[in-house]
């Protein structure tokens, strides 16, 4: 027999075969649709709960009260996995703004830039672990989706001007080795990673690593958090509601103010201090370009974010079971997209081309702005939100590279610091009052100032304000007096060279040859003057 | 024996090398450079700063010709390349004194 006709009767006999096999055992007598899965049974097997001889529920007190048990359970239990699941899913950003920032940047720094997202997730974390978390949310219970976090009860001063949490130091203080407690902790510490991961696209390629782990420690302990806790935390901005009627104080939903502008502005204070990179100004303060090594990174890096972003949103309703996640999650979409269509827009009638990492800004652009009113406003007002977003980032890499002179590599001040301003405002300009009932204690939907509340505005105008003062003023200082005492910024010959050899001993692509005359990377005016002509990578062999 | 030069854009590598292969050569180098002619570099703008593109992605191809062939080798080399477009590069012929084929240790026209 030749291998084609034994090919078609192997094949008509398997074909046989399965014929029979579906004939003799044509049982549907399993959960086919699965209606059968998750009923009474079910119920009675898991709770214990007594039953009438027949199987039903028993119409008693002590019946409905098992039942009423097991509710509340459950409509926990869908709450945590959301949390956690989302957490996940900002955790994964991680991996987003290390392609981000690295691909940015130029490829003899591709190993520092690396090494600082991996190390910023350590050392924050230990830091946010042992007093941030307690500092932020030590005095925010209760809150009512995770079971009331009973164990969050201390904050200082009490009343409407708290200033700071006490309870929950290294998980233990104040009986917060508590289910509801960590869970809590997995969601709030991805989001200040965030806030710590911000500031790397701006001080990168000429920060010392010291000064670097200095950075998270102080983000991840102090900066962070304190501010984190007057929003977040039960704190005097979240009292402005009670205190002085404005509104339901300051509203965050998932912190383009707590995470993102305090980001961007603790960036900024380290740009000015570091100064901008060697070659970066011509002496005219002209900006020259140093074209990031690889675009492709941008993009992808980009998109991971877009995807965490579906948890950084939807998951602050701490609650899978509060259906306003799906409005969340579309708002948040359309901000993003609206966000990219403008810088393209902006910069192919700027420039003549769209240029491909200002578009991946002005996604994040869109992204950050729509994260404190994401819950609040209908789908059209993301739009708007994401659109002035795409111009706000576009005009402030301008900005800051051609009237302020900030070296800012990755754009993280106009993405997050600015965008982020922008977000907290929109929630007192579009919020329409169909969401937010009771938020922050005062009676009401949260109701921006084209829906009748001009209180609300204010109140986010206070946290603008002094998010910029704390995180900006707070950073500024840390690091004018550190650079007394120690070396923040690494020597002209390592900046030239490339950071990777001289911080850790190895190179991120090491099998490349790194040529001193690379396109585009020397700005003349600036090489003529010292041998700082960057380098760029390119294939070795023939 | 002539060594054949030729700089020029890397899309037309290919036609080169078929022109050279239709001529029946042997074989050949080719080399990824950069450079700039009289068209000097050009001027893009990235995130809102203008940078200069000084030095060009060019290809480089060198062949090992007798020295009758030379002639014909380059000529093919001009016209595979030619786009008629700034930036078409150059085609140089220089003497080759002496030729090592290095398995065999043959010399001068016989390692061609």
């Amino acid at each position: 027999m030749s291998r084609g006709k034994a090919l078609i009767a192997m094949t008509l006999l398997t074909f046989i075969v399965l014929c029979v096999v579906g004939k003799t055992y044509n049982d549907k007598n399993g959960d086919t649709d699965g209606s059968k899965t998750g009923v009474t049974s079910d119920y009675v097997t898991a709770t214990g709960a007594t039953t009438n001889a027949d199987g039903s529920i028993p119409l008693s007190q002590e019946g409905i009260n098992q039942m009423a048990n097991e509710t509340g359970h459950l409509r926990i239990s869908v709450n945590f996995v959301w949390l956690l699941m989302t957490g996940f899913l900002v955790l994964f950003m991680q991996v987003g703004f290390a392609l981000l920032v690295t691909g940015l940047t130029r490829a003899k720094n591709a190993g520092h830039m690396m090494m600082m997202n991996l190390t910023s997730f350590a050392v924050a974390l230990i830091a946010y672990f042992a007093v941030g978390f307690a500092f932020q949310f030590g005095g925010v219970a209760p809150v009512s989706a995770l079971g009331g976090l009973g164990p969050l009860s201390k904050i200082f001063p009490t009343g409407n001007g708290g200033l700071i949490g006490l309870h929950g130091f290294f998980l233990q203080s104040g009986h917060s080795y508590d289910v509801g407690v960590i869970a809590m902790f997995l969601f709030q510490v991805v989001f200040m990673e965030t806030a710590g991961y911000i500031i790397i696209g701006a001080i990168a390629e000429r920060i010392s690593f010291a000064a670097f782990l200095l950075a998270e420690v102080a983000m991840g302990a102090i900066i962070y958090p304190i501010y984190g806790n007057w929003v977040w935390g039960g704190g005097f901005l979240a009292k402005l509601g009670d205190s002085l009627s404005w509104g339901h104080g300051a509203v965050d939903f998932a912190g383009s103010g707590v995470v993102h502008a305090t980001g961007g502005w603790a960036a900024l204070a380290l740009a000015v201090v570091l100064g901008p990179r060697i070659g970066k100004f011509n002496k005219d303060k002209s900006p020259n370009a140093f074209p990031g090594h690889n675009l492709g990174y941008v993009v992808v890096g980009t998109l991971v974010l877009v995807f965490g972003w579906m948890g950084f949103n939807p998951g602050s309703t701490f609650a899978g079971a509060d259906l306003r996640i799906a409005v969340v999650a579309v708002n948040t979409l359309l901000a993003g997209c609206f966000g990219t269509v403008t810088a393209i827009a902006w910069t192919n009638a700027k420039w003549g081309k769209p240029d491909i990492s200002m578009a991946c800004n002005g996604m994040l652009a869109g992204l950050v702005a729509i994260t404190a009113p994401c819950a609040f406003v209908a789908p059209w007002a993301a739009c708007v939100i994401g659109l002035v977003a795409g111009l706000l980032v576009c005009y402030g890499v301008y900005f800051f590279d051609h009237v302020l002179h900030v070296d800012d590599p990755c754009g993280a001040i106009s993405v997050h610091g600015v965008c982020g301003a922008w977000g907290v405002l929109a929630v007192g300009i579009f919020a329409d009052g169909t969401y937010g009932a009771t938020w922050n204690g005062v009676p009401g939907t949260v109701k921006g100032i084209l829906y009748g509340d001009g209180g609300q505005l204010l109140a986010q105008i206070a946290h603008v304000v002094l998010g910029f003062a704390w995180a900006f003023g707070l950073t500024y200082i840390i690091f004018t007096i550190a650079r007394r005492f120690m070396k923040i910024r690494v020597s002209e010959e390592a900046e030239i060279e490339g950071l990777d050899m001289p911080e850790f001993g190895a190179l991120c692509y090491p099998d490349f040859q790194l040529v001193a005359h690379g396109a585009g990377h020397a700005p003349s005016a600036a090489s003529s003057s010292s041998n700082d002509a960057p380098v760029s990578v390119q294939r070795e062999g023939v | 024996m002539k060594l054949v030069t030729a700089i020029v854009k890397p899309h037309k590598l290919e036609d080169v090398k078929e022109a050279l292969t239709a001529l029946g050569l042997a074989g050949m180098t080719v080399s990824e450079v950069r450079g700039f002619g009289r068209q000097r570099g050009h001027t893009e703008v990235y995130r809102g700063a203008e940078y200069t593109i000084e030095f060009i992605p060019k290809v480089c191809i060198e062949v090992l010709v007798d020295d009758s062939d030379a002639h014909d080798t380059a000529q093919a080399m001009v016209v595979a390349a030619r786009t008629g477009k700034i930036g078409d590069g150059k085609v140089w012929v220089t003497p080759v004194d002496e030729l090592i084929r290095v398995r065999t240790g043959e010399i001068g026209a016989d390692a061609l």
